[in-house]
């Protein structure tokens, strides 16, 4: 998770992740924010976020991104 | 029966269609909802309706197809000892060709019916002799069932909707009657269930809708079909109007277009709340917006979520534009980079936006108006931000937002007078001669009174536009008024029915002297 963690720092820095739950609702994250932390992500876990993993729930809190980089790691995608 | 509008439809077909649903055993309503949509259609497009149905068969045969191939790509996987890189391989290519082959029809009919005349244009002057283009007629709403048809079949291949084996929930999912004419653009996943489930209609569900249908045709009656004279008589005529008429033209056309789809909206939710389905909104206080990015988010919703989700993110998450994204960051920063290399994603949700919205050389500039305004705005940004700092100007302060609203405004003007053009080429020059060659004189000196609205026009006009500004503010501040009407008691709703159809009897433009608007949207 702290991996994740300092991939959206530098994509936006001064945002307290950790506490907020309704980061794409409360429009910390943004769609070009998103697709930029997508390819950091893919980079980093070696996964492939496919389109249709892109909904706020998978993104609205750092615990939301932990999960789904896990689930894709597990699917082997 | 030519819209939701007429009176054979508003006294006649839906009273006796939703007698009938109610009449019917439930398990036996959504025949009574398909065979209203498949009347209605055909009162509209007559054979035509075998588009409909041809789409309706190809994303049924291509949702049992991806289905089929998943089961057995499943099966495949779960074998011991199985190349599972290259299983996933064989069985993506193949879900792919289903994909393609059910999407490839759907886009194949609407771009033979739609755009194969506006190509054979296009490419005549280069010489390209083509096969004239069939002039067979568009089937109502095509260009709206066609994007449901496509996401279904996306939804399934994704994994995200599951394949449907019930041909007869499918029909009704594409051609059910209250939004087959204008959308809204539903997901399978956010109505289908609910059309089949038949319902009963109730009490709240009736006064619900009703109300909410009587707020439609209100706004369509008393603005949309007022301001149509106006909007027709300059944009019929542009060269005999100086730039404050047309700059005038341009505004009352954005304020028509919105009254007249936000009303048809209104009466689409509202039929779907009389049998008990929750369509998606489409409006969302467009005109509170502060970015011409934001405007889209609350205009025409569904249409801008479905390029969303079915252009801008494919498109940016392909190999090619997502190393670019990368490579853009690194070079560019973290705000620059990501939106100059969202710029090709944009383009083509932008692109297909402006051609969705018809055939012809001016859809396609409107399109390119928003790419340019919206990809300049992220780019700009930053640059935007620091200029502000420089100059002291509070970015969160009422007169900051203040400049937004109104920059908002005028962009949505410019944008919707090219839009009402007749070619990209009148367009452009309709823009210059609103903005560079605007003179106040002829809205002051009595010419703005000589293109089909008076004095009293104007006023009931105004009048109507504080009330949908009083609306606006309350939903823009979460409350639901016709929930609290309901809260209210019987008297009070009925008042605001009353009131409602009063509003329009008294004030409507319609009978002699009134030309009713066609649907607009209908026809794109």
């Amino acid at each position: 998770m702290d991996t994740i963690l300092d991939i959206l720092d530098e994509l936006k820095p001064g945002v307290d992740w950790r506490g907020r739950t309704d980061l794409v609702d409360g429009r910390e994250l943004d769609s070009l924010t998103i697709i930029s932390l997508i390819a950091e992500l893919e980079d980093a876990f070696d996964v492939v976020v496919p389109a249709v993993e892109i909904v706020p729930e998978n993104f609205n809190s750092l615990e939301g991104i932990w999960a789904l980089v896990r689930r894709l790691r597990e699917q082997g995608l | 029966m030519t819209s939701y509008f007429s009176a054979a439809f508003l006294l006649a077909f839906l009273p006796a269609t939703v007698v009938c649903y109610q009449l019917a055993p439930r398990r036996a309503r959504w025949a009574v909802l398909l065979a209203a949509s498949y009347a209605f259609f055909w009162v509209l497009s007559g054979p035509l309706v075998v588009f409909v149905i041809a789409s309706t068969v190809s994303i049924w045969a291509a949702g049992l197809a991806l289905d089929a191939l998943a089961s057995r790509r499943a099966a495949d996987l779960a074998r011991q000892g199985v190349d599972r890189r290259r299983a996933r391989r064989l069985w993506g290519r193949r879900m792919r060709l289903a994909l393609v082959v059910g999407v490839g029809v759907n886009l194949g009919i609407l771009g033979v019916l739609k755009y194969a005349g506006f190509v054979c244009e296009l490419l005549a002057p280069l010489g390209c002799a083509l096969p004239p283009a069939p002039s067979i007629g568009l089937p109502i709403g095509i260009s709206f069932y066609t994007l449901q048809a496509v996401s279904y079949v996306a939804d399934v291949y994704r994994g995200s909707s599951r394949a449907d084996r019930n041909l007869a929930r499918l029909a009704l999912y594409l051609a059910f009657f209250p939004q087959i004419m204008e959308g809204p653009i539903c997901r399978y996943d956010q109505t289908a269930s609910a059309l089949w489930a038949g319902e009963p209609v109730t009490a709240q569900g009736l006064f619900s809708g009703g109300a909410r249908m009587l707020w439609g045709v209100t706004k369509r009656m008393v603005v949309a079909n007022r301001l149509n004279l106006f909007v027709q008589t300059v944009f019929g005529d542009p060269g005999s109007y100086d730039g404050g008429m047309v700059a005038l033209a341009a505004a009352l056309y954005t304020l028509q277009l919105y009254c007249d789809f936000s009303g048809t909206m209104d009466v689409a939710c509202g039929m779907g709340r009389v049998f008990g389905v929750s369509l998606p909104e489409n409006f969302r206080q467009p005109f509170f917006s502060r970015t011409a990015s934001e405007f889209w988010q609350r205009w025409h919703i569904t249409l801008g979520a479905w390029f969303r989700d079915y252009v801008f993110y494919p498109v940016s998450l392909s190999g090619p534009v997502k190393r670019l994204t990368s490579s853009a960051r690194r070079g560019l920063g973290n705000r620059v980079g990501p939106a100059a290399a969202s710029g090709v994603a944009l383009l083509c949700v932008w692109l297909g936006n402006g051609l969705w919205h018809g055939a012809g050389t001016q859809y396609l500039l409107f399109g390119l108006y928003y790419f340019v305004l919206i990809w300049a705005g992220g780019l700009l940004a930053p640059a935007s931000e620091a200029v502000c700092a420089r100059m002291g100007v509070a970015r969160d302060g009422a007169l900051w937002h203040a400049f937004q609203h109104v920059r908002t405004l005028l962009v949505v003007v410019a944008g919707e007078l090219l839009f009402r053009s007749s070619s990209a080429v009148e367009g452009l020059g309709l823009l210059v001669r609103a903005t560079l060659g605007f003179r106040a004189s002829s809205l002051v000196d009595g010419t703005a009174l000589s293109a089909g609205m008076d004095a009293a026009d104007f006023v009931v006009t105004g009048a109507f536009v504080v009330a949908l500004l009083v609306v606006g503010v309350l939903r823009e501040r979460g409350a639901c008024p016709l929930e609290a009407v309901w809260r209210r008691g019987a008297v009070a709703r009925w008042a605001v029915c009353c009131a409602l159809i009063v509003t329009t009897v008294v004030f409507g433009a319609y009978g002699a002297g009134y030309v009713p608007v066609d649907p607009m949207y209908a026809s794109f």
